[in-house]
């Protein structure tokens, strides 16, 4: 409807207008109505009253026949303007004498038939019919006809008037109204421009103005209670929104700097493995420095002794002696700091052999007899009946008890030492006890302290009575722990001591744990998949369960996985595959994994893929010496993992060729090629 | 007389090694380096080959590879003289082909009777 969608403004104006002038009219025209239906009677009467008059004055003029009488009474009709016909009529109904304004003749329209007295309207007029008495005698009838001019006229004017009356009120109404009409719909506007400016300005601080207390008021007010309720909430929100992003840009911030302190630490990191690795280097370089002209000094004094011997000039033999006597010594200080050096630097590997513990014990007496014999002791052994055989690093083994005895040796004068061997068992597993007992000078609670720190000999003096570096039971405290064994000493100050080492009967590595040799026929070793090698990753390692979790854990990481159980299978993979990069394990049967990688990097098909290797053995140098990228230590840290196979993937997919080989640079941690060439290099230096 | 051959690129140590396996009744050719260790060991058979493994150019681990690796020389043993203390390089040798070994500076008295063994060893087969 056009209404509807008329502004309440002209809604309002229209309404008042359309009610107010409704009621006018209807009013106006009742009014009418009545005024000319009193006035229609009013003028019947007056015809009436006419005809009474006129029949009063023709009665005798009827009575006596007299026409020209009754003419000249009619014609007294003139004077009334309305009344267009006055007739006479005798009483058998014929016309006696007439009367028609502007005209002689008959009119048709005469009634036929004469009615009683009475009046009626017929045609627009109104007409009479009278009778006219003498004497109470009907003597005739008399008929009026009035045209009702003065009533239509009178009906006209006042039809004018009203209309003229309403459209004056009309306007007026108009004018009422539209000024009247803004009490309600001012408000209304106002309430919907502020609606408007808010949802506009999404400013929620503008208010309402409140103008009157009627429901519009009311409205008005809970529109702004709304609005100050919106208005805490979005204060509230942008309040939260702000401190949520200050705490986004501070944990972005911490983030950053967390990611800037992690490659610092990275960075640290490689830099210490690094000079970790030079000074491995440098030892090993170190000792090879010195153990060649070593090797001369010895090898030609014992050549020259025997030399000497036999040419039968004894006096020569015991100098000669001394010059050996002394390089060995050498050597053995040499060997004892290099020993540490490994030890420290995690390379001492042990290696396991079932061996009779009687065995090595005597070994040891028989060796360490001379230097009992030079301070006067004698070496007891008590070896227990249900100790023989043991699993352990033999040459540690041997390491130990020489240390021990030769201390035991050195630091008794006169005495005895003696050597108890013997089973213990534990809860959890068996042991072998070895105890060395002297009856020497014995150790202070305070040099107790840092017996087995390296470098720390009871105290200095003690260097320059009884010589050696302090290294020794650093040394077998080292090995001790590698064994997963414990030592102690009991001693007092001048009362002698006694060492007590535990080693397992069994002793573990992680490698003995782990690694299970199974033939690699039973396993499925490879899988048929062997054509997308760009996204490929080869696993070689004898050991199905780590096949499995490593094959687990890339194949999480969208490589596909190829696994082979042994070197030969893990070699023909390579050649078939082609393999984004390889990891490589070094303990396995038959093929080892130093002969598998050396047979990789010797094939220039095979030598640019990058080869991880991921070992319980500890040798990162000859790892990387013999060419592979990285060098990772079972159990395997999978981060470390993931970030290099990805660093793998990230280099391979932007900038392989199957010909290119990869750039040095992103090879691992450190070029590969270029340490390698070093190595090669220094060692054709040394020799 | 038995005959060793000495791949040994150390001069001192050679002169030393070979007097002194002299003086025990073996006869010694020395070589310096790994080619020339290759060539004599084909054109001399030796009845054992003791091999440095810090050479120049062809280092100790390759000569045995290829030693081994033909059929002429194949039943020669090969004990490897190594500097490097390292743990792996009893694996690396026993892995590259070699019979035993030692590590250098050389006790005379364990290097002559690892000799004789190899040498009884390959008399018995």
């Amino acid at each position: 409807m056009i209404l509807q969608n008329l502004s309440i403004k002209r809604k309002l104006t229209l309404i008042t207008m359309l009610t107010s002038s409704l009621a006018l009219i209807l009013s106006s025209v009742s009014f009418l109505i009545y005024d000319l239906v009193s006035f229609r009677h009013l003028l019947t009467q007056d015809l009436m009253t006419q005809a009474e008059i006129i029949g009063y004055n023709s009665a005798g003029a009827l009575e006596f026949k007299d026409e020209a009488a009754a003419t000249a009474t009619l014609s007294a009709l003139t004077a009334k303007e309305d009344i267009v016909t006055a007739v006479l009529y005798r009483p058998d109904g014929k016309i006696f004498a007439h009367y028609f304004r502007g005209s002689t003749t008959l009119p048709s329209y005469l009634p036929s038939r004469l009615q009683e007295r009475g009046y009626r309207y017929a045609g627009g007029y109104l007409e009479v019919f009278h009778d006219v008495t003498l004497n109470g005698e009907h003597v005739g009838t008399l008929f009026l006809q009035s045209n009702m001019r003065q009533w239509s006229m009178r009906a006209r004017r006042y039809a004018s008037i009203l209309i003229v009356f309403v459209l004056i009120s009309g306007l007026f109404a108009f004018f009422v109204s539209s000024r009247l009409q803004g009490l309600i719909s001012n408000p209304i506007l106002h309430l919907e421009d502020t609606m408007r400016m808010v949802s506009t300005n999404k400013n929620y601080a503008v208010r309402a103005v409140k103008s009157y207390g009627d429901e519009i008021g009311r409205l008005i007010d809970g529109f702004n209670t709304m609005l100050s309720e919106i208005q805490q909430r979005d204060t509230a929100l942008q309040s939260t929104n702000g401190e949520l992003k200050t705490r986004t840009q501070e944990l972005e911030e911490e983030i950053f700097h967390r990611k800037q302190t992690q490659e610092e630490l990275l960075n640290a990191k490689h830099a210490a493995e690094e000079a970790n690795r030079a000074k491995s280097t440098f030892l090993a370089n170190m000792s090879h420095e010195l153990r060649t002209p070593l090797n001369a000094i010895i090898g030609y004094s014992e050549m020259l002794e025997e030399e000497t011997r036999d040419s039968g000039k004894i006096e020569n033999v015991q100098d000669l002696r001394k010059i050996q006597a002394s390089g060995k010594h050498l050597l053995s200080l040499i060997n004892d700091v290099l020993d540490l050096s490994k030890i420290e630097a995690g390379k001492m590997v042990l290696h396991l052999e079932t061996f009779e513990v009687s065995q090595v014990i005597e070994e040891m007496v028989t060796t360490l007899q001379p230097a009992a014999a030079k301070n006067g002791n004698s070496i007891h052994v008590h070896l227990a009946d249900n100790v023989n055989m043991m699993r352990a690093d033999i040459t540690k083994v041997r390491q130990i008890l020489f240390n021990l005895l030769s201390n035991a040796c050195k630091f008794t004068d006169h005495g005895t030492v003696s050597v108890n061997v013997e089973e213990i068992k534990t809860e959890d597993r068996d042991w072998i006890q070895f105890q060395v007992r002297d009856t020497g000078i014995g150790i202070s609670a305070k040099q107790k302290e840092n017996l087995f720190q390296e470098f720390a000999q009871a105290d200095a003096s003690i260097a320059r009575k009884y010589g050696g570096t302090g290294l020794g039971l650093a040394i077998t405290h080292r090995f001790v722990q590698l064994m997963k064994g414990c030592i102690w000493v009991e001693s007092e100050p001048g009362q002698g001591a006694v060492f007590t080492v535990r080693l397992p009967a069994q002793v573990v590595t992680e490698t003995t744990e782990s690694a299970q040799p199974e033939s690699a026929g039973k396993v499925p070793a490879a899988s048929s998949e062997t054509k997308t090698g760009l996204e490929t990753i080869l696993v070689i390692d004898d050991d199905p369960s780590v096949r499995d979790l490593m094959t687990r854990f890339l194949t999480k990481l969208d490589f596909h996985v190829v696994a082979a159980a042994n070197g030969e299978e893990g070699l023909r993979l390579a050649r078939q595959v082609r393999p984004l990069l390889i990891t490589l394990d070094v303990v396995m049967p038959d093929c080892d994994g130093w002969t598998v990688l050396n047979r990789l990097k010797s094939d220039s098909k095979l030598a640019k893929i990058p080869v991880i290797m991921v070992t319980v053995v500890d040798n990162e140098a000859m790892g990387l010496d013999l060419g592979a990228a990285n060098y990772l230590i079972k159990p395997v840290d999978r981060d470390r993992l993931a970030v290099l196979v990805e660093k793998h993937r990230v280099t391979r997919s932007s900038t392989i060729t199957d010909d290119n080989p990869l750039p040095l640079s992103y090879v691992g941690d450190r070029p590969a090629g270029s340490k390698t060439a070093g190595t090669r290099a220094s060692r054709t230096r040394r020799n | 007389m038995q005959k060793i051959l000495l791949v040994e690129d150390n001069e001192m140590n050679r002169d030393m090694l070979s007097r002194r396996l002299q003086r025990r009744g073996y006869s010694v050719v020395n070589a310096e380096d790994g080619e020339k260790g290759l060539l004599l060991a084909r054109s001399e058979t030796p009845d054992l080959i003791l091999m440095d493994i810090s050479l120049p150019a062809m280092d100790g681990w390759e000569v045995t590879r290829l030693l081994k690796a033909n059929p002429s020389t194949r039943h020669i043993p090969i004990i490897a003289l190594t500097a490097h203390a390292m743990v792996s390089d009893r694996e690396k040798a026993i892995g590259a082909g070699c019979d035993e070994y030692d590590t250098k500076p050389v006790d005379f008295g364990r290097l002559s009777e690892k000799i004789e063994n190899l040498l009884l060893e390959k008399k018995l087969s």
